[in-house]
């Protein structure tokens, strides 16, 4: 019966699946509802998981049942449980899905919907979901060893302290342009400011009485959480509208870049029980909360698609981000398609909860195609949205200037009609007093999402309330990452330290930790803040830098797995980790050489530091530098963002070095040398 | 071993507070289930799940001493938290 069922399952979804794409390939100049291009996305994620995935399950990787996992090896009802496979699914979901697969996309579209849609998809299938299944089973077959552990376990400690620097690195440029998202989608917003404010008390109220009132009742505590988080929300419009606080709640750029800075080293330093365990668990319900209501929202409205499938700024002359499609659309949407990151998760807490091996299959490769799923809605909610507005709200004041009237007439001689009515309007419908220039994805997405679900629930008034409520939402689960990316970070920098004078090592130590903390702050800190005040650079030039970071780091994680391969002399099989990594190294390279020699002052660092230091040496001013001083400094920056991506180049390239080494010294044995622990040992690491 | 994890809905935990007989069957069900649905909610967010822990102390190490709710709790959010992962972009 089953078999049946499968027989006519499956060509049935393809056939759907086709329909969707036909759907989109001739709806072409007119509108396209939203629906097709949802549906065709969860098509080709049935037919990848279905097939593509139990090809890897079955033959490449060989999951084995029989093997002992580390949950099974260690159970002891804290870290190491063997979880039910549909939980841990949703757990790791949650894990891996941050603010990346909601901005890559949204910055994207001013491509249009095609060449995001097509990346992600294509990228996810091949790319991003192997490398987190793989990764996944290599930390399940090493008793839950972190990517660090296991690039020095099977690449050599050289390889493995580089890799962590390159980590640290990458870690410090996702501090900085997170909280640039929060800085761009709070400026001048006192209803959204009032609101995340607001989350501190809260979390406070929820730490104290999950661990002094009502001990270990954390259930209890995330229920009045959410109703205080709620409270909140409905009462800022109120406390905008106050002739006192709301002036006391509108901030502009550098001061909320200070406020983030601040509350990032006070945060990062208080115990996990009083601020960050509280603040994640309200952050998960609401990021699980919101992602089901816009898929259901979506379906239900079923919006058509402004954004036409491709624009003219696939020739590189965007003004969201400079660069032609080609590397650049590779580097801007990364998670979504394929994230670095994610290897450090599945090599995290996931490994040490999976139940059987079989239940990797779901886990690794459905959850990364579920995080794909959330980058395309975000993306369409991007495209939902009248494109006249979406460029207001993501080009930068030097392009656009500052006044409605003239962004509304620059915008339409792209193209793109728009009154500085319609402009107007939206500012008015959603509750802030501007929407030009909210780079950063998160602002975007908040207006698309609030006009899919005000139609879906609310009507014309809530539209207010839903933007609030998204930039809630997203606002939470950055300054989250930002409290425990600090204190990760915090670690490293004292375990780096500890090396050269060992007292800085000691974690227990209060002046070492202050030490740590303090620097990590003011790396991120720095980047942060120069984005603030740089109207050149900010987010276009932070969330590149991130991008080849990022995409650099997926490619050592699937250097990592090609090597794990070919050691268990499964060679055979090596393109489906050699392909995906051959395609991210030719990208992220290019991408990473072009931003740094590229002639264009727009693409290019160095093209951009010579070009303003060789002004400044003239005396001469140039837009929109308003001093000389300043004219240096973005000399200065800009040298300093072509160091940082220099570095990344060169990380990837001995990375790429010390895996041929291993492959071809692997290739010449006879038999596997990969060091996973033998299936059916007695049980090695006896239980607590 | 582990045929106390959830698969499905976990057979009720005989707790510590021993067991009255005069709970009727369905009413005992539905607790059961109402159990099972907060245990999948507590591994879903990464709440730490105290009854999970005591089911396993009791089935695993039977007689040895246990923490107590609040120091279990306490432990588990500082293991979470206090040198965690990288979380993600």
């Amino acid at each position: 019966m089953n078999k049946i069922a499968s027989f006519l399952l499956w060509p049935v979804i393809a056939i759907v699946g086709a329909f969707s794409f036909a759907a989109l390939a001739w709806g072409r100049g007119e509108n396209v509802s939203a629906v097709w291009l949802v549906t065709a996305a969860v098509c080709v994620y049935f037919i990848a998981y279905r097939f593509y995935s139990k090809f890897i399950a079955d033959k490449v990787l060989r999951l084995d049942d029989t093997r002992q996992t580390p949950a099974e090896r260690h159970n002891d009802g804290m870290d190491y449980v063997p979880t039910n496979r549909w939980v841990l699914f949703g757990h790791h979901f949650a894990a891996i899905a941050g603010a990346g697969p909601l901005v890559g996309p949204v910055l994207a579209a001013q491509m249009g919907f095609l060449p995001g849609t097509l990346w992600i998809l294509a990228g996810v299938v091949v790319a991003g979901a192997v490398q987190d299944f793989i990764v996944l089973f290599a930390s399940v077959r090493r008793d839950g060893k972190s990517l660090g552990e296991m690039i020095k376990m099977e690449l050599g400690p050289t390889a493995g302290s580089i890799a962590l620097v390159g980590v640290l690195a990458i870690m410090i440029i996702i501090l900085a342009v997170l909280s640039l998202i929060v800085v761009k989608a709070l400026t001048g917003s006192p209803w959204g400011l009032f609101t995340i404010a607001a989350t501190i008390p809260i979390a406070l109220i929820m730490g104290v009485y999950m661990r002094i009132i009502r001990p270990g009742r954390v259930g209890e505590a995330s229920v009045i959480g959410v109703a205080l988080l709620m409270t909140a929300l409905i009462y800022g419009r109120a406390v905008a509208n106050d002739p006192t606080w709301g002036p006391f709640f509108t901030l502009d750029g550098p001061q909320l870049a200070w406020a983030l800075i601040l509350y990032g080293a006070v945060a990062s330093s208080l115990p996990v029980w009083l601020m960050l365990a509280p603040r994640d668990y309200l952050s998960t319900f609401l990021k699980i909360g919101t992602i089901v209501a816009l898929a259901i929202g979506i379906y239900y409205v079923a919006p058509p698609l402004a954004m036409p499938a491709t624009t003219r700024f696939i020739d590189g002359t965007g003004p969201v981000f400079s660069g032609a499609l080609f590397p650049f659309l590779f580097i801007t949407i990364a998670c979504g398609s394929v994230s670095g990151f994610h290897s450090l998760i599945s090599s995290g807490t996931t490994p040490k909860m999976i139940e059987k091996e079989s239940h990797m299959r779901l886990i690794g490769f459905g959850g990364m195609l579920m995080e794909s799923f959330v980058a395309i809605m975000a993306l369409t909610a991007a495209c939902v949205l009248d494109p006249g507005i979406y460029f207001a709200m993501n080009s930068p004041s030097a392009i656009i200037g500052t006044t409605a009237t003239n962004a509304a007439q620059v915008i339409s001689s792209w193209g793109f009609t728009i009154t500085p009515d319609m402009i107007n309007q939206t500012a008015v419908d959603i509750g802030e007093n501007s929407i030009l220039s909210r780079a950063g994805g998160a602002p975007t997405l908040a207006v698309g999402m609030a006009k899919i679900l005000a139609q879906a629930m609310g009507g014309k008034s809530m539209e207010a309330f839903w933007y609030h409520f998204a930039i809630l939402f997203e606002a939470l689960f950055i300054l989250t990452a930002v409290d425990a990316g600090t204190r990760v970070g915090r670690f490293m920098i004292q375990d780096m330290l500890g090396h050269v004078y060992k007292p800085m090592g000691n974690t227990q130590f209060l002046p070492a930790n202050l030490v740590g903390t303090g620097l990590c702050v003011a790396l991120w800190g720095y980047f942060l803040y120069q984005g603030v005040i740089d109207p050149l650079g900010g987010i276009n030039t932070l969330w590149q830098l991130f991008g080849v970071g990022n995409q650099m780091l997926a490619g050592i994680a699937l250097l990592l797995c090609t090597s794990v391969l070919v050691k268990m002399k499964r060679e055979r099989y090596v393109w489906v980790t050699l392909v995906p990594t051959a395609w991210l190294l030719i990208t992220t390279l290019t991408a990473g050489v072009e931003k740094i020699f590229h002639s264009d002052a727009r693409i290019g660092f160095l093209a951009l530091a010579r070009k303003f230091s060789a002004a400044a040496a003239e005396g001469k001013l140039l837009a929109p530098a308003k001093s000389i001083e300043e004219m240096q400094r973005v000399a200065f920056n800009n040298y300093l963002d072509a160091v940082v991506c220099g570095f990344f180049v060169l990380l990837v390239l001995a990375m790429c070095i010390f895996a041929a080494k291993i492959c071809l010294q692997a290739l010449k044995q006879a038999n596997p040398t990969a060091n996973e622990i033998p299936p059916l040992g007695p049980a090695q690491g006896v239980p607590a | 071993m582990k045929a106390l994890e959830l698969e499905g809905l976990p057979a009720a935990p005989s707790g510590a507070a021993g067991t009255s007989g005069e709970v009727s069957a369905p009413k005992q069900a539905a607790s059961g289930r109402a159990r099972g649905i907060g245990q999948i909610c507590r591994q879903l967010f990464g709440i730490p799940d105290y009854e999970r822990y005591l089911a396993h102390a009791q089935a695993r190490h039977p007689g040895a001493p246990v923490l107590s709710r609040r120091d279990f709790c306490a432990q588990a959010i500082e293991r979470k938290y206090g040198k965690s992962g990288p979380r993600c972009c």
